[in-house]
């Protein structure tokens, strides 16, 4: 049986049996250091060095798992707990399902012969493109990021696309965005701030999945059905632009994608209930899914492979029991932490009482140098940047109109907001800076707002109407590089 | 005795390489310059002497091995006067500003390391003063090469002694790298220990770059790539922090390894006497801890980095220590091979260096061993790969994957049995691995060098790459190489890059001054910057560098071809602007601003260029101009960070 004990005041020892996993969660101030004793263990797929210090701190709620068994020290979480009942085997089994048809693809490419195709015979040469829904608290994130993981370390130069397209998950920048980054080392954890890892920075770092570049657009709220049409828009743009980005990257193509979804894809009540299958078709379609993996749920694996299951493989997996309900509460926190991160960085300070060099976090050997950032207060004129908001912002649904009635303004169309005006909503609002639209004049058209990627956010901290002018949060340096910005409904809290 | 004879004596010294070094550039680009070297003239008095001196020292405004190499051999010529040149030398020093103290140092060192006799005794008693007090009003990267300076002087003297006694080495190390907590290393977390994170970081600094001099010397001594690599990766673990007594431990071998490189020539140690082999051989067999479950599986020894002297720990940190405390206890430090030998042995039992040698153990049963000679080793380890996966029966379907058991552990872990103690990454331990894993390693090495240079830097999110960017970029590149920091190659990039080049080889341009113009100014007609003139030891001749003569006029080799392309070539123009536009990160500084700035200054402050270059050349500016003006605006005071 899995054993602890203390080594002192501060720290105790655990020592795991194999395929067993340290499951602890934290309160908001709380921040926690674990450090690999002996054996190999991992966090969502990503593996510790061992002897190294790893902090986690923002309520993290994770997880070390070990194939082999390990011995881990660490300071004192609000919650901790030992659990040999996880469902990484399957995990495991579906990443080495997966491994093969990247191996197939990447033999397609270069004209080989498959040597000694046991495995499913009927599979084509497609590389994996893997959808992944659930409800809420069924580790559909957690099951992504073990699976791109696993990818990346399998030492093959597989450079996976993980695509998000939940925007209450914000996953590399802020709340509201639905991404997509290709993946090269391992996705550490350390907070949910940053849970799928962190963009680029100016500083340098040792794990690239803290310097990732990801493709971004902005939808603005945290739920599906503020906007429906806009999300399945966006969509089809990531889409577009990810097949676009194959075309030249054998390496990235063949190492498939994964798609990580809202729950509200598998609400299977409750309202959104018609657009849920819209978005998870316009998933399907514009990723060119051929795997449908169905954390933990019965009713909609069943959905599932009635719609899809003639043309793709669909899995209903088991969800982990470590996984934790969340409240709103918390998810508004997590999105505080997310753009504060965004901004400023994060770094978390080490328990009291450990007395240990060298703390690792998130993977970074000097987090204390690279993970403090320092993003500028300017000023800049009502003109220099033009704003908009896509589609009223109190709207009814169509459903909702009197019959025969037409919207006079519709769902997708951007409407530029004057900031002189009162009920603007743009103090502590934060914008989507786009990037700047086709140089062509002749190329443009009404909506082409809606398909501009984003280069990256700001928050507005000051309006001063008499003045026209506004204070602006601004990640780095420099002018702003686009001129052209969104509003959504998320609020900057400094 | 010749000057260059001697130079050999501290050829390892980093400013020696070319010249004294990467030439410090000072700020102000308007020095006037500086006039041929005259010969050493002859001088009857001391006042007569001292004023000559001062004069010369004047002209010491950047780091120039030809004026260093005179004034020494003044000083060597004329050590009757001594004390006046070490007066002069003090006065210039605490005269010039901050960016001209640099060169100065340099020729305190020179002197005082190749005459000696009496030089180091008369600058003995004011060095220390004057070193920290310089060193306090300098910026880091001055710093960092004073730090160098410092420590060769260690060994400066003919004797191998400290150059200007143990006295003086030891009061200005205490005070720069002794217990101040400027440095925002986690080293500083300890307050009053004896030896500073800091301190043993510049000293691995310098004997790195000791290593890779001789590498460069002689680019296929395995032995010093060998040690050049364990230096590295002991930096990587100094740099995450190691207990007080392994830096003890590490300093002493490592002044145990500088110490004979004053008297032995720089090519490489002998290798032969190298023993590599005895030290894997006696690796001592591993105690595998209770709980590994699986044999094939082989444990690796616990990194000795611990919360608070984890006793029950199989492998302890004294297993780190037996091998270096001997060495550590003699007060004489014997041959410098072994040592270093010693500090690898160190490294191997703390798990540093795993398998750098032979693979010990599991990892090569699943796949079946690939003959380096056979064609392509790399697509051969793709193939065995692929023959593992293909092998494990698994159908993607609910059953089939709660029913299995996973043979997950063979692939991620037996298959990899290398890995990196810093991050946890894997590789294999074929040639393509090894090879990777060394690219991983200076990758940390690169970044953790990045992170300490930068501190107090402020560091900031960058904006998102743009989307023909992220389409175009290749995600070929995985863990091994550099690409950590997040830069993709991208055509963006390589444009930037290429323009780079391109005003590199522009700037490379030079014509000969006129003889007897060498100090009549002269400014580019576009830009109306004046243009610098420089001496070419090569050729013995005054040159104007970035400069093209057309049309019996000299201008900005930059300035002209800016504005013969925007005058030929629309395109090119636009080519060269977007870039700077929609470029990700450092947006407005990568490429050719400082191209166009001039072109800038010249619409703006005279109306009258030739019209034909003005056409393309007046939108242009306006661009600019607004893309200014608005920066200015839109930057005021930088919000540091708040928590």
């Amino acid at each position: 049986m899995d054993t602890s004990e203390n080594v002192n005041v501060h720290t105790r020892k655990w020592v795991l049996q194999a395929e067993s996993e340290y499951r602890f969660e934290l309160d908001p101030s709380a921040t926690l250091a674990i450090k690999l004793v002996s054996g190999h263990a991992e966090i969502f797929g990503a593996e510790l060095a061992e002897g190294k210090v790893y902090l986690f701190g923002q309520e993290c709620k994770a997880a070390v798992f070990t194939w082999l068994g390990c011995a881990i020290e660490m300071s004192h979480p609000s919650v901790e707990y030992v659990s040999d009942e996880t469902p990484m085997a399957v995990y495991a089994n579906v990443h080495l399902a997966l491994e093969q048809m990247r191996v197939r693809a990447l033999a397609a490419v270069h004209g080989l012969p498959i040597p000694e195709d046991e495995g499913d015979d009927t599979a084509g040469a497609d590389p994996p493109r893997v959808l992944v829904l659930g409800p809420e608290n069924s580790g559909k994130t957690s099951v992504c990021k073990t699976l791109a993981n696993y990818a990346v370390r399998a030492g093959q130069d597989w450079v996976p696309t993980y695509v998000n397209v939940d925007p209450s998950e914000g996953a590399w920048s802020v709340p509201g965005a639905i991404s997509a980054a290709p993946i090269t080392a391992p996705i550490q954890t350390s907070s949910p701030a940053s849970a799928l890892g962190t963009t680029a920075t100016s500083a340098p770092n040792h794990v690239s999945s803290n310097a990732l570049l990801p493709l971004s657009y902005w939808y603005g709220h945290a739920e599906m059905r503020r906007n429906p049409l806009l999300m399945d828009r966006l969509i089809r743009n990531l889409g577009e632009n990810i097949r676009d980005r194959y075309e030249g990257d054998t390496a990235g193509r063949c190492s498939g994608l994964i798609v990580d979804t809202p729950a509200s894809f598998a609400a299977s009540s409750g309202t959104g209930g018609d657009h849920r299958l819209t978005m998870i078709k316009a998933c399907v379609d514009t990723f060119q899914i051929n795997v449908i993996l169905v954390v933990g749920h019965e009713k909609l694996n069943v959905e599932m492979q009635r719609t899809y299951g003639n043309r793709m493989a669909v899995l209903k997996i088991a969800k982990s029991g470590g996984v934790v309900e969340l409240d709103a509460a918390y998810r508004e926190r997590i999105h505080k932490y997310q753009l504060h991160t965004y901004f400023y960085g994060h770094v978390i300070e080490p328990p009291v009482g450990i007395t240990s060099r060298g703390y690792v976090q998130a993977g970074e050997q000097t987090p204390d140098q690279t993970m403090h950032l320092s993003p500028l207060s300017a000023s800049v004129n009502f003109g220099d940047i033009v704003i908009y908001r896509i589609g009223e912002e109190t709207m009814a649904p169509s459903s909702a109109l009197p019959i025969g009635a037409a919207r006079v303004v519709s769902e997708m169309q951007p409407l530029v907001v004057d900031p002189t005006l009162g009920g603007s909503g743009l103090y502590n609002a934060v914008l989507a800076i786009l990037a700047p639209p086709n140089p062509d004049e002749s190329e443009r058209y009404d909506e082409e707002i809606l398909d501009l990627p984003v280069v990256g956010y700001i928050a507005i901290t000051a309006l001063d109407v008499p003045n026209r002018r506004m204070t602006v949060l601004s990640p780095s340096p420099g002018s702003l590089t686009g001129k052209t910005a969104i509003v959504g409904s998320f609020e900057w809290q400094e | 005795m010749s000057l260059y004879a001697q130079t050999a004596s501290y050829a390892q010294m980093p400013y020696q390489g070319q010249g004294y070094g990467p030439t410090v550039v000072p700020p102000n680009p308007y020095y006037a310059p500086p006039p041929p070297v005259p010969q050493p003239v002859f001088h009857l008095d001391a006042n007569t002497f001292r004023r000559d001196y001062m004069t010369r020292l004047a002209n010491l405004t950047v780091n120039s091995r030809p004026i260093i190499q005179t004034l020494s051999m003044i000083a060597q010529d004329y050590n009757r006067y001594a004390d006046v040149v070490v007066q002069c030398i003090e006065q210039h020093l605490r005269r010039v500003p901050p960016w001209m103290k640099l060169p100065s140092f340099y020729l305190l060192d020179a002197i005082s390391k190749n005459v000696y006799d009496p030089y180091a005794r008369s600058f003995t008693p004011i060095v220390v003063r004057l070193f920290l007090d310089t060193y306090e009003a300098v910026d880091q990267q001055t710093r960092s090469k004073m730090e160098e300076m410092l420590l060769t002087w260690r060994t400066g003297s003919p004797n191998g002694r400290e150059l200007f006694g143990v006295v003086s080495q030891v009061a200005i190390e205490r005070h720069i790298w002794g217990g101040e907590s400027t440095q925002s290393t986690p080293g500083g977390r300890d307050g009053g220990s004896s030896i500073s994170q800091a301190q043993v970081l510049s000293e691995l600094e310098f004997v790195l770059g000791q290593k890779e001099r001789v590498l460069l010397a002689s680019p296929h001594d395995e032995l010093t790539k060998h040690h050049i690599s364990i230096l590295q990766q002991l930096r990587g673990m100094v740099q995450a922090g190691v207990p007080q007594r392994d830096l003890q431990a590490i300093l002493t071998q490592l002044r145990a390894l500088t110490t004979p490189s004053s008297s032995p020539p720089p090519p490489a140690p002998a290798p032969a006497s190298y023993p590599a082999a005895p030290s894997y051989s006696q690796l001592p067999p591993i105690p595998a801890p209770p709980i590994a479950p699986q044999p094939p599986y082989q444990s690796q020894p616990p990194y000795p980095m611990a919360f608070e002297q984890p006793q029950q720990e199989p492998v302890d940190l004294t297993r780190l220590l037996p091998p270096v405390a001997p060495v550590a206890t003699t007060s004489v430090p014997s041959a410098p091979i072994p040592d270093i030998s010693g500090i690898f042995s160190a490294l191997v039992r703390a798990g540093v260096v795993s398998t750098t040698g032979t693979p010990t153990g599991a990892g090569t049963s699943s796949k079946p061993e690939e003959p380096s000679q056979s064609a392509d080793p790399e697509s051969q380890a793709r193939q065995a790969y692929r023959k593992a996966i293909m092998s494990v029966k698994i159908k993607l379907t609910s059953s089939d994957v709660s029913k299995h058991r996973p043979r997950i552990v063979e692939t991620l872990y037996e298959r990899l049995p290398t890995q990196c103690k810093q991050c946890g990454s894997r590789f294999s331990d074929d040639t393509i691995g090894k090879k990777q894993f060394e690219d991983h390693l200076d990758m940390h090495f690169r970044q953790n060098r990045k992170a300490t240079q930068a501190v107090g830097r402020g560091h900031s999110r960058s904006w998102f790459v743009s989307l023909e960017d992220w389409i175009s970029s290749n995600s070929v590149d995985v863990k091994g190489k550099g690409r950590a920091d997040g830069r993709t190659v991208s055509s963006k990039v390589v444009a930037a890059e290429e323009a780079a080049k391109r005003e590199a080889e522009l700037r490379a341009m030079f014509v000969v001054v006129p003889p007897g113009d060498e100090a009549k100014p002269i400014s580019c007609p576009i830009c109306k910057e004046p243009l610098k003139s420089e001496f070419l030891e090569d050729d013995e001749e005054w040159v104007w560098r970035n400069a093209v003569k057309k049309d019996d006029r000299i201008y900005h080799a930059t300035c002209h071809a800016e504005a013969t392309a925007s005058k030929s070539s629309l395109a090119v123009r636009l080519r060269n602007e977007r870039p700077s536009r929609s470029r990700s990160r450092t947006p407005e500084k990568a490429t050719p601003p400082r191209v166009h700035a001039p072109l800038n200054g010249d619409s703006r402050k005279s109306e009258t260029p030739t019209p034909s270059r003005l056409a393309g050349m007046k939108r242009k500016a306006e661009d600019d101009h607004t893309v200014t003006v608005k920066r200015e605006g839109d930057v005021p005071q930088a919000k540091r960070v708040a928590t």
